[in-house]
């Protein structure tokens, strides 16, 4: 047990979790907006893409910009097993991950050698020819024509049908389902042996090497967890947006997306990459539908018919990529530690005080 | 009593420079063994050759009869052979009882029982107060201490201290020297590296001397303490500045 | 036989622009321990700089190249005084996402400004032929090359004969003790910001004749240039210089003997195989 403090939740960040949980569940059922039933679903993505890089990224230190790699595997098996064998995709999916965990491991144990910068340019390079073979093994992958899911089976359980997959609303459940279950695993591998050697490793490699930690070992454990729900994302975004070509599953943006979500939220902690998501989902959304610019007119900052203001409606929406840019810069330059890390230190320099660790258990589960 | 550590012939070659060249010695179990020599004599490379960071190019460690050649790091913890580092390396951003429970949980899983040795180890060496404060955060004395009690949490038999009193004021480094003194009363076996000669010579039961990357000698403290040429080493290294 | 000393020979042109890339890639590291990941846009800068000095001014590429290279060591050196200065100290991660973001600013502005319209620069050479030995090689590649050779040799004559040049492999070899000998590092990490981002503007106009010019065509860039500098050892510009000729052979014999496509995946192979093999590559002075 902790000397200072007793381990697991606390009693009211347990309760405010269950809450949240119950509130989400019944949303589906009290709101009928498909598009509002759409962002959840964008959310729910966003946070199992944050939490899974978290777990090499964040808490084993190894920052891969790589994990495209992962994500267009998933993506690419279950669909093609779907789309050439019919293979269900609830079958599938396992498939899928099962072959990105194995290939996780191989690309692991030839890359974690390098140190730091090296090891980032490797998961580059990695994920970049993962691409190029997807782009050019047309016979099975379609090349940059992509494959579209023309038909996902009916799912039946004891001989009745439960859902055709024509509704956002299956698919709400399986994203919900799947963003608790990657955070009650990061939660128990923070709380584990796992998570102490993990950061271990993040803090001081040869300190942890020479206390007992076989590196090529947890290394290869951590990347194995990430890649897991990588994949397991890659395949649920394949199905529910029905299309993946190259550029969408295996591109370097799909890369960059994974760390930025952990590096506004704040990087090794379990709330980070929920405030990630929070942030970027509705802000991606707004550009696209052209809220961001609606508000500016609204606002009267901008005129509506001035020069401006047209370039302002015609361009802000694909600015996407353009305002991850910003924010990665900005959140660099000012908030290294993300958005939970600033937001603590505000907190300890209010108590007058240097931060000193709250125990980990209570202060990363909500 | 039989010698725990036996390193026959032991050289290191980085490209063409020998950092060491045939060092022999070995130690008896419990005892406590110096190390010293002037800067670049091979100390820490030595330690680095013993705990498996680096391989011997030639010659032989075996610790208990065993051969440890080859084998990593981590193995070599393992099996009871534990040491400290010259530059202090505190996981910073993690707790002082968070740091002690990562070398604690080396032969156990569950996280309960690594914090009790923990605790046990903060304890011992007077920092149990600290628990949760961040190791990022310490002066560097307590860095020094946190850094001893997590090695003690592997449970070594052998504990290798490189220059533990390095950069600590007189009251630190005696708080360090009963601490090591400590230590040995539990049974432990120790190889001090360190350059407070007269610490050295209260705590050592036999010191072994490098130079340029040889075993220049070895002997009980008052051997080496009278012994011309020691004092040459170190005299010789004053004046050249090397 | 010809069509091996073909792409040999057109391999080892290419090979000049790529080295140019990773010249300034190498300078950047080398002097600040930095690894410029928007190295690449820089490039694409370079290139759209050049494209409209000659849509607009009727400016030949090779001739403004001149302007292109001041105008972009002013902007290097900007980015330098105002983004990199800043995270000096940080983990080499943060500074790796810092200028992964910057790219990302320079490549999505320029989409934004100039659209993802695929530009093509087209002189009156631009597909014109040059013999050398008896085989025929790409005109603009050729002098393209030449210039190449030129803008190298200029370099390694600053290096290596002026003072400043001096003052920057000094810094390049042990930032402390240059510092200890008077030499004012901040400024050094400036003048070699702004270098590398003229040499790898300077590589985007050279090859601007010849290859489509769009926002995100500096991606691939900034990966190859990482391959030649790790390739030729982070840190020395010689090394730099042989491992561009190398990686632009490599494609090139890819290319001609298996597949366009695929040449690439070669390139990204023989890296992994570099940084698992001797990452400090041919001539490196590393620190891994």
């Amino acid at each position: 047990m902790r000397a200072s403090s007793p381990r697991g939740l606390a009693l009211v960040p347990l309760l405010a979790l269950c809450a949240i949980a119950a509130v989400l569940v019944a949303l589906p059922l009290t709101i009928d907006n498909p598009y509002a039933l759409h962002v959840m679903i964008l959310l729910f993505l966003t946070v199992v893409q944050g939490e899974s890089w978290n777990v090499l990224g964040g808490y084993t230190g190894q920052y891969s910009v790589g994990h495209a790699a992962y994500f267009g595997l998933g993506a690419y098996v279950t669909l093609i097993l779907l789309q050439s064998r019919q293979v269900p995709p609830w079958w599938g999916v396992w498939a899928a991950i099962l072959l990105a965990v194995v290939v996780a491991i191989v690309i692991g144990s030839i890359t974690f050698r390098l140190r730091g910068p090296y090891f980032v340019l490797a998961s580059i390079a990695v994920a970049e020819i993962f691409r190029l073979v997807a782009l050019n093994w047309g016979s099975m992958t379609s090349g940059a024509e992509g494959i579209l899911v023309s038909d996902i089976p009916p799912l039946q359980v004891a001989g009745r049908t439960v859902t055709d997959f024509t509704s956002k609303v299956p698919f709400y459940y399986a994203g919900f389902a799947l963003a608790v279950t990657t955070i009650v695993v990061n939660w128990g591998v923070k709380n584990s042996k796992l998570g102490y050697y993990f950061q271990a490793i993040r803090e001081d490699q040869d300190a942890a090497h020479s206390l007992g930690i076989a590196l090529p070992v947890y290394k290869n454990i951590a990347l194995g967890i990430s890649a897991f729900f990588t994949a397991w994302s890659g395949a649920f975004y394949g199905l529910y947006v029905g299309f993946i070509d190259p550029g969408t599953v295996l591109s370097v943006e799909v890369s960059v997306q994974f760390v930025l979500i952990c590096i506004i939220g704040g990087i090794g902690t379990i709330a980070g990459p929920v405030l990630g998501a929070l942030l970027l989902v509705p802000l991606s959304e707004a550009l696209r539908a052209n809220l961001l610019s609606d508000l500016l007119f609204k606002l009267g900052v901008v005129d509506e018919g001035t020069p401006t203001g047209i370039f302002l409606k015609d361009n802000l929406a694909h600015a996407h990529a353009l305002i991850y840019g910003i924010l990665v810069v900005l959140v660099i330059l000012f908030m290294p530690d993300g958005v939970l890390g600033f937001a603590r230190k505000l907190l300890a320099r209010r108590r007058g005080q240097a931060p000193a660790a709250a125990p980990s258990a209570a202060k990363d589960s909500a | 009593m039989a010698s725990i550590l036996e390193v026959s012939h032991v050289s290191k070659f980085f490209g063409g420079l020998a950092a060491n060249s045939d060092v022999s010695f070995s130690v008896e179990e419990g005892a406590i063994l110096g190390l010293i020599g002037p800067n670049g004599a091979g100390k820490t490379t030595l330690f680095n050759c013993i705990t498996g960071f680096y391989p011997p190019s030639r010659g032989e460690v075996r610790f208990s009869g065993r051969r440890m050649n080859g084998l990593t790091p981590d193995r070599v913890c393992k099996l009871g052979m534990a040491r400290t580092w010259q530059k202090v390396r505190p996981l910073a951003k993690m707790t002082v009882l968070d740091n002690v429970m990562v070398g604690a949980l080396i032969h156990t899983n569950r996280l309960s029982v690594a914090s009790a040795i923990a605790m046990e180890q903060l304890r011992y060496v007077g920092m149990d107060g600290r628990a949760p404060h961040l190791a990022g955060g310490l002066p560097i004395g307590e860095r020094k201490k946190l850094e001893v009690a997590r090695v003690l949490a592997t449970r070594p038999r052998i504990l290798l201290l490189d220059e533990v009193m390095g950069g600590l004021n007189p009251a630190e480094s005696e708080e360090i020297i009963q601490l090591i003194l400590e230590i040995k009363s539990r049974g432990i076996t120790q190889i001090v590296i360190e350059h407070d000669m007269k610490a050295i010579m209260r705590i050592s039961d036999r010191i072994v001397v490098l130079n340029s990357g040889e075993k220049l000698t070895e002997g009980l403290p008052r051997e080496i303490g009278a012994d011309e040429r020691v004092i040459t080493a170190y005299l010789g290294q004053a004046f050249d500045g090397h | 036989m010809e069509v091996f000393l073909q792409s040999l020979l057109s391999g080892v042109l290419v090979g000049g622009n790529y080295a140019l890339v990773g010249i300034g890639l190498t300078l950047i590291f080398g002097v600040m321990r930095v690894i410029n990941f928007a190295h690449g846009d820089l490039l694409m800068v370079g290139m759209y700089l050049t494209f409209y000095a000659f849509s607009l001014l009727g400016i030949d590429p090779f001739l403004s190249i001149a302007l292109t290279m001041p105008v972009m060591f002013v902007f290097g050196a900007f980015l330098q005084r105002v983004f990199i200065n800043r995270v000096l100290d940080a983990l080499p991660q943060n500074q790796i996402l810092l200028t992964i973001g910057l790219g990302l600013i320079m490549s999505n502005s320029v989409m934004l400004f100039f659209t993802s319209d695929y530009k093509i620069l087209s002189t009156s050479y631009s597909s014109g032929s040059v013999r050398l030995a008896g085989l025929s090689v790409s005109e603009p590649l050729f002098v393209s090359f030449v210039i190449t050779a030129a803008i190298t040799a200029a370099l390694y004559w600053f290096l290596i004969k002026t003072n400043t040049g001096q003052a920057i492999r000094a810094t390049a070899q042990d930032r402390e003790a240059a510092q200890l000998m008077g030499v004012n590092v901040r400024r050094m990490g400036v003048l070699a910001f702004g270098l590398g981002a003229a040499l790898a503007g300077a590589a985007g106009a050279l090859i601007s004749p010849t290859y489509y010019i769009f926002p995100q065509v500096g991606g691939a860039f900034t990966l190859k240039a990482f391959v030649v500098v790790v390739l030729g050892g982070m840190g020395s510009v010689v090394g730099a210089t042989l491992g561009g000729v190398i990686i632009g052979t490599v494609e090139s014999l890819a290319a001609s003997y298996v597949s366009s496509g695929l040449k690439e995946l070669f390139v990204y192979v023989l890296f992994l195989l570099v940084l698992l093999l001797k990452p400090s590559g041919l001539l490196g002075k590393s620190r891994l």
